[in-house]
């Protein structure tokens, strides 16, 4: 991506609290008409990342560029970028159409009154609010409030949309929902959205491309399904919550650790030695079949029904949960006798493997 | 078990309680109908009237007894009152403001806001009286020393109640503001304002009341008879005789005061509906 296409980048923006560091040196550039998602765990500065970038927080060091002007140390309200807050922040004094008119109404920038009344009524029908002009901001659902976050923030018609975990307060159902709305309003805006969350699944299938930020670093970027299929680090495998990871030695092209050796013809560099293996790669069979693979002795302990596929839980000898997935679309699960003991299998081309001789 | 026991102890504790506190009040106003001009202020009642609340409109014949020489007194004190209360919540509002945000000698500065409302007030009056008179040699009146005590008074209340409002207020939805391009003042008059005006609310009337029936700051800082406001000219006539006259007066700005906290009720009670949503707001968050 070149510098002209792109409609903001942070240039080695460093923020502390306190001696702790949120941000590292971070550096991080979205295109024009982007779709990012910044996936990272709590306490990894994904949201301070928005902060700086709105401009409620002053970087330590490191630079913020929009549109090609730096606005390091342009104040949050002439910087026209657009801001989700995971609470809405709705005016709560407010009703639904004051709270979308409020930033033509009161903005710098003057928009007369039939423009401000004509954009006003144009986003609330787009966001599907149409007539809730006139209720308070308290009589409307949560799903609601969203979207007059959303409808407030369009309506100014910015050029980047930065979404604090926007869908975090909102039921599973209603966020299913949101997630395809977000993304069509989105195309339809031609805006950029950068959306922060720390969950993985909804990284992954909201993004054009994710973002993974540990510890106020950038540990990995690109397509979903690349991070998904090619995690660049143990960290990043673990956030993505879709891996058995086990910790081992990669010595000589095999990797050695609580299943045995195992060859490996690919490993990924990495400061340490990890095996990581997808739930739905592991094969059950009982103690007395020898599989060709690797093998693993674990103790069958529970199952977790998930809607579109079972999670069974076994236990290794040293005490490491390892789960098991399987999709109910490959037909009806096996059941298993609990605190029996069985083998996991996998072929070894399907693992992940990280280790300081990687590549 | 223990409620069989405990409840009607509380009970007639908070009888004794609310007799205490309105008791005088209630004799005080029995004993304002007390017949007159010849009527003292003791029971019993010789004859029901409202002889008395005539002669402080200045309704009856001239008799041996003077009307209050209050009036003049009680329109100083009004003004002061209001001045104070202005200066004070203005103070108070943007001290508190001030301190959303931790800065360098800020735990000094609270202690010291803080100190004016805990130095004793003659004190205060005091020094305040020395330091016009000997030192700037300038003279005192109700609406410049006096006033300045007042507001070194108050503003520390006005001040604490406006803390806790602001500590309580969730400034996402300022920043909400600012994203959309309006500028810091904007925000603070559109959003933060309407939404903390119950504790304005509060702080004016705590500001208020203080300052109508302030006593011991305002007999040393204001200046002589011509500045004295209404609780030092009461007091100048108990040196006399006590009349109820005093008593009918005494109801009155009792009945003012109630006025004035019912002001205060309506217009809390219509902008804690407001505070209610911003608290169901913040129970999503």
């Amino acid at each position: 991506m070149t510098t002209q296409t792109a409609i903001f980048r942070i240039d080695g923006v460093t923020k502390s609290y306190g001696g702790v560091k949120a941000l590292d040196a971070v550096t991080l550039e979205a295109g024009v008409n982007e779709y990012l998602s910044l996936l990272g765990p709590s306490g990894s500065g994904k949201t301070t990342l928005l902060r700086v970038i709105a401009g409620f927080e002053v970087p330590d060091s490191g630079r913020v560029f929009f549109q090609g002007r730096d606005i390091t140390n342009l104040p949050a309200h002439e910087r026209g970028i657009g801001f989700v807050f995971q609470n809405f922040a709705l005016f709560p004094h407010l009703t639904v159409r004051q709270n979308v008119a409020f930033g033509m109404a009161h903005g710098a920038v003057p928009v007369s009154a039939q423009d401000t009344a004509q954009r006003t009524q144009a986003v609330i029908d787009m966001v599907g609010l149409k007539g809730m002009e006139d209720r308070g901001v308290d009589q409307i659902s949560g799903g609601q409030r969203q979207r007059v976050a959303l409808a407030r923030t369009l309506v100014m018609q910015p050029k980047l949309v930065l979404l604090d975990e926007p869908l975090g307060a909102l039921d599973a159902n209603l966020r299913g929902r949101m997630r395809n709305e977000l993304r069509a309003i989105r195309e339809r805006m031609g805006v950029t959205f950068l959306h922060v969350t720390g969950s993985e699944t909804e990284a992954l299938a909201m993004g054009d491309s994710v973002v993974v930020l540990d510890r106020g670093r950038i540990i990995q970027r690109g397509a979903p399904d690349d991070i998904y299929s090619h995690p660049a680090s143990p960290d990043v495998a673990h956030f993505l919550n879709r891996f058995n990871l086990f910790d081992g030695t990669l010595a000589g092209g095999s990797f050695t650790g609580a299943f045995g050796t195992v060859g490996v013809t690919n490993a990924t560099r990495a400061p340490r030695d990890v095996y990581a293996i997808r739930y739905d790669r592991l094969r059950v069979v009982p103690v007395s079949a020898a599989p060709t693979g690797p093998a693993l002795k674990a103790t069958y302990i529970a199952n977790e029904y998930l809607g579109s596929s079972v999670m069974n839980f076994f236990e290794t000898a040293d005490g490491k949960v390892v789960e098991v997935e399987h999709h109910l679309s490959l037909g009806a699960p096996e059941t298993y006798e609990p605190r029996q003991d069985y083998l996991l299998t996998w072929s070894p081309d399907q693992a992940i493997v990280f280790g300081r001789e990687g590549k | 078990m223990e409620s069989r026991v405990l409840k009607p102890i509380l009970a007639v504790y908070v009888v004794a309680f609310i007799l205490f506190l309105y008791g005088p009040f209630f004799v005080l106003t029995i004993l304002s109908f007390q017949q007159g001009p010849d009527g003292g202020p003791q029971f019993p009642i010789t004859e029901w009237s409202t002889y008395w609340y005539q002669q402080i409109f200045g309704l009856t014949p001239p008799s041996r007894i003077a009307p209050l020489p209050v009036g003049e007194a009680l329109i100083r004190s009004l003004i002061l009152a209001f001045m104070t209360m202005v200066t004070s919540t203005v103070l108070g509002v943007m001290s508190a403001q001030a301190f959303r945000r931790k800065f360098r000698g800020s735990s000094f500065v609270f202690y010291l806001i803080v100190l004016g409302m805990m130095v004793p007030g003659v004190l205060t009056g005091l020094g305040t009286s020395l330091l016009a008179n000997n030192v700037f040699g300038i003279t005192r009146h109700w609406y410049t020393t006096a006033f300045a005590t007042h507001v070194a008074y108050t503003f520390p209340f006005a001040f604490l109640v406006m803390l806790a409002i602001l500590n309580r207020f969730d400034g996402s939805v300022e920043e909400a503001a600012w994203s959309l391009g309006v500028t810091p003042w904007k925000t603070f008059r559109k959003v933060t304002f309407p939404l903390i005006f119950p504790g304005v609310l509060s702080a004016m009337l705590f500001a208020f009341t203080l300052s109508l029936d302030e006593f011991p700051r305002s007999l040393f800082a204001a200046g002589g008879t011509e500045d004295q406001t209404l609780p030092l000219a009461i007091y100048g006539t108990f040196a006399v005789e006590i009349h109820p006259n005093i008593f009918a007066f005494g109801v009155l700005t009792t009945l003012f005061s109630f006025a004035l906290l019912s002001v205060y009720g309506i217009l809390m009670g219509m902008s804690v509906r407001r505070a209610r949503k911003l608290a169901m707001q913040e129970e999503i968050a």
